[in-house]
């Protein structure tokens, strides 16, 4: 059986969305079944405007030109991948309840849910992630 | 010997320039395009490929070959395993193991081993002194070995060597031997292009 990863991303910077979808998508292509359950400021990891100007720490701004000397795919371009490969994506209900979002303020192809959602997927998943 | 940037691939992946995870995922798109037994030359200037692609070819199944480096760009080698590959029952009826080939060489009789993996296998790993001819041109080649010689048939796993094995015997060879596990399981000494 395929291994399983399932990562829970709660963080809403730059960098915490490399950490995640850059776990993601090498899983991904490496044959992996990948969840991802986004809750509280992860979601904007997801969100559609949000996910495409995300803040870098404070006093971390510098880093900008070695994202772009690196060739480091932009957020967006991650999430497609990830997508395409099958990455399965959880916005989490209650935080979108709490903060007012709707289904549609989200990317394409996501699937909302609650906690049991996650913990399904992750009750026997070989490896598991806190961003 | 040839140079190691003649090894030949049956596809070319340029990944230079790009950052993780973007080598591996371009990788594993090109690599389901391509025919069980295929190799691939992926070229990258992320040093982190190196590592990366050993432990992805190990998750998935696939066969990594080796990397070599020139100048800055990292030209990694893979091939493409089919899903069968390990399983396929052996069917040749006459067989030598890796121990019993290598006491051969230690005795230091004069034998014939015939590697029959692709050129880019071959390249990388040997057995020293083995002959190359990869499992596709074996019977167009076939008049570069002699009939009555003892021939020792290796591959990865024992599975093309099995098959080269039975053509070899089809077409008169009668002292032919399928050296099992074979490369996969090889601890003696090895040589290769570099």
């Amino acid at each position: 059986m395929a291994t399983k990863v399932a990562i829970i991303a709660s963080n809403g910077g730059l960098f915490d969305a490399y950490k995640v979808f850059n776990i993601a998508t090498a899983s991904a292509a490496t044959d992996a079944e990948v969840a991802i359950f986004f809750t509280f400021e992860g979601l904007n990891l997801i969100h559609k405007q949000a996910y495409q100007q995300l803040p870098m720490p404070a006093g971390r701004e510098h880093f900008a030109e070695g994202f772009k000397n690196a060739n480091v795919p932009s957020i967006p371009e991650l999430v497609d991948m990830a997508q395409q490969m099958g990455v399965k994506i959880i916005a989490c209900q209650m935080t979108m309840d709490v903060m007012n979002l709707k289904r549609e303020d989200f990317i394409e192809g996501i699937d909302v849910g609650g906690a049991v959602t996650f913990l399904d997927f992750a009750k026997d998943a070989n490896i598991s992630l806190t961003f | 010997m040839t140079s190691p940037s003649s090894i030949k691939a049956d596809k070319t992946l340029d990944c230079k320039g790009l950052a993780c995870p973007m080598p591996i995922v371009k990788t594993k798109k090109a690599i389901e395009e391509m025919q069980s037994g295929q190799v691939i030359e992926v070229q990258a200037t992320d040093k982190g490929s190196l590592a990366d692609m050993q432990g992805w070819a190990k998750n998935t199944g696939h066969q990594y070959l080796g990397t070599v480096e020139e100048g800055d760009v990292l030209k990694h080698y893979l091939r493409k395993a089919s899903p069968s590959e390990a399983k396929e029952e052996n069917k040749f009826p006459h067989t030598i193991s890796n121990d019993e080939l290598q006491a051969k060489i230690n005795a230091n009789e004069k034998i014939t081993i015939l590697d029959v993996r692709e050129p880019a296998e071959y390249a990388f790993q040997r057995v020293p002194g083995a002959k190359s001819i990869p499992l596709g041109e074996l019977e167009e080649r076939i008049n570069e070995l002699n009939t009555d010689e003892e021939i020792h048939v290796i591959c990865r796993t024992g599975t093309r060597s099995d098959m080269a094995c039975q053509l070899l015997a089809e077409k008169g060879f009668t002292k032919v031997k399928n050296v099992l596990p074979g490369m996969s399981g090889w601890t003696g000494a090895t040589e290769n292009n570099q």
